[in-house]
């Protein structure tokens, strides 16, 4: 008789914990910022460089590079994380983009940083064994640098990026070439240039 | 008084019941700390504590086995305040006993309203980035983002739950249907490629499936991992299937783009979101270690903490037990990585936070109220009847 009140004591609870059940919802946000270049590196907003576009800069970390980018690329005002920027079109309207930026420390390491440039062109990231055989090095002015080739993205508009990462005293350089995959493919010997034309300081062409 | 109600006091009021609840809760204590080595802390406390019964799963039917936590809980509960009304009468002698006893009654209230209200997320900021969201410990959720707009995606987030039941799902606010065709709770993602010609078809007919598959793996417990669910996914307009997606919660695996019916849609398998009408971004994290070692000293986070209607717009340094409390959130320093670069921070919105601090004081009060009383009367008794003088 007594047990008869059991269930309903427990009916109560059961109304108490049944409030959290989850639903399917739909909001409404502003775009995300997506950044240019390694979000786990991204500079505050208050970070030196912003006016420095075309030359080159010493970070706080130590000496910049220099370079020499080819007459049709169009300087572009750096934004607050980039060294130097060029803009690169075709006679369709096609865009590419060229960024320098530079961080202290390895930002994550190579394997971090080319996944995260895989994911920028919804590529599946690298396992650590995979990096070796999907980077080349190549060897500039006594500067050592690992250099990607990804085309991925949309079917209908593939997307191709050309990247070297250059470690540099304590901070790490990125130079990364993006845009579609014909445009790029484009230019791809004029990057191959320009790599050849980056200099650590106090080296003489 | 009815029959119905004699019986109801007389079950609640009995001191039979408090001991009988109280031996319960050993063993459900010490059953569940046995089993966090198998489940982990979260688990255990959803299996044992935040439930009516402890389940066992006898094939798919769960069968309940013991009185879980809630349970417990809620009959001492009744118990205490039915045995406070009818039992003690309120008197300026027992007033000690009151206090301390609505203080325990405030404390079981207090645990009961944690468990239902209580959120836990997580705040994950490089320097230099702003966020409006934090981000789910353990819940996932399918995202479908139509991104057509140039200033706002309209997002519609379905909770794990829904694909992993595999129901095709239809929400107003998209023109196809959402299937979910293969679920893992937990998996591992590899690379389909010319290294790998004997790779199983994949289900995905577009995206990255294409040129990556997903393995199911056993579901993990331990603390400091979480599972990464993945999942094939089909959407389907009217005309047909559109195409199938592999999608999964692995943080790297990045949201995926397409177009359809003239608009530009991104699906992504996440961690769930919390949105907020406001924003943090991380100036600087510091971690200061003592001079000419490694031993940590302090952890620290400097936030801009900046509201769109300009309300707040300030900065705020969240470190070890000085958290920011805004909005109903408390944002705790939680942890740090990628080399001291990216903070982590814990948000919790618990609306019962104060309750425990009142029942401890309401039980220090009461505690000190009885035992005053008594000391009072006892000095009063031996104090000696004056002599007289001869």
């Amino acid at each position: 008789m007594r047990l008869r009140l059991l269930p309903l004591a427990a009916f109560t609870l059961l109304g108490l914990t049944a409030c959290r059940d989850s639903k399917i919802t739909t909001y409404r946000v502003p775009k995300e910022k997506t950044p240019g270049l390694p979000a786990a590196a991204a500079a505050p907003a208050s970070a030196p460089g912003a006016t420095m576009a075309n030359t080159a800069v010493t970070t706080a970390e130590g000496p910049g590079l220099s370079w020499s980018a080819p007459a049709h690329w169009t300087a572009k005002p750096a934004s607050a994380m980039r060294k130097g920027s060029y803009a690169i079109t075709d006679d369709s309207g096609g865009t590419a983009d060229l960024s320098i930026t530079a961080f202290p420390g390895d930002v994550g390491g190579d394997l971090a940083n080319v996944n995260r440039w895989r994911g920028q062109l919804q590529l599946p990231p690298l396992a650590a064994t995979e990096l070796a055989s999907a980077t080349a090095h190549l060897d500039v002015n006594g500067l050592h640098l690992t250099t990607v080739d990804f085309t991925g993205g949309p079917a209908a508009t593939p997307q191709r990026v050309l990247g070297a990462i250059i470690p540099v005293g304590n901070a790490t350089w990125f130079f990364k070439l993006t845009g579609p995959a014909a445009l790029v493919a484009r230019e791809q010997a004029a990057f191959a240039t320009f790599l050849q034309t980056i200099r650590a300081p106090g080296t003489t062409p | 008084m009815n029959d119905l109600l004699r019986q109801f006091r007389d079950f609640f009021v009995s001191l039979k019941l408090t001991v009988v609840l109280i031996a319960l809760s050993i063993v459900l204590i010490f059953a569940a700390t046995l089993d966090q080595v198998n489940l982990g802390i979260w688990a255990v406390q959803q299996k044992y504590f935040h439930s009516l019964f402890v389940l066992w799963r006898i094939g798919d039917i769960p069968v309940p086995i013991f009185p879980g936590g809630y349970l417990i809980g809620g009959f001492l509960l009744v118990n205490l305040i039915i045995a406070q009304v009818y039992r003690f009468k309120f008197t300026a002698k027992k007033s000690g006993i009151w206090l301390t006893h609505i203080g325990l009654i405030l404390l079981l209230i207090g645990e009961l309203l944690t468990g239902l209200w209580q959120e836990e997320f997580a705040l994950r900021l490089d320097e230099g980035e702003t966020k409006n969201f934090s981000e789910s410990y353990r819940s996932n959720e399918l995202a479908i983002i139509e991104t057509t707009d140039p200033k706002f995606d309209e997002v519609v987030a379905i909770p794990e739950k829904f694909v992993a039941q595999g129901e095709p799902i239809q929400q107003a606010k998209l023109p196809f249907r959402v299937v979910p065709k293969i679920y893992y709770p937990n998996a591992t993602l590899a690379a389909r490629d010319a290294n790998t010609p004997n790779a199983a078809p994949t289900p995905a007919t577009t995206g990255i499936g294409l040129q990556a598959s997903a393995t199911p793996l056993p579901l993990t417990y331990k603390q400091n991992e979480r599972n990464a669910p993945a999942a094939y996914i089909e959407l389907a307009g009217p005309e047909g299937p559109i195409g199938t997606w592999l999608v999964s919660a692995d943080p790297r695996f990045p949201p995926q783009s397409f177009a359809y019916a003239g608009r530009t849609w991104k699906i992504a398998f996440r961690f769930e979101r919390s949105y907020k009408p406001y924003s943090l971004t991380l100036l600087k994290f510091s971690h200061d270690r003592y001079a000419g070692t490694e031993i940590p000293k302090n952890f620290s986070s400097r936030i801009r903490l900046n509201s769109p209607d300009g309300r707040d717009d300030r900065e705020v340094l969240i470190y070890m037990n000085n958290p920011l409390r805004y909005a109903g959130l408390t944002f705790y320093q939680a942890g740090f990585e990628n080399d001291d670069k990216t903070t982590i921070l814990q948000v919790v919105r618990n609306p019962s936070w104060q309750l425990p601090y009142i029942s401890c004081a309401l039980m220090t009060l009461g505690l000190i109220v009885q035992f005053g009383i008594h000391l009072v009367a006892f000095i009063a008794r031996r104090r000696p009847a004056p002599s007289v003088v001869a």
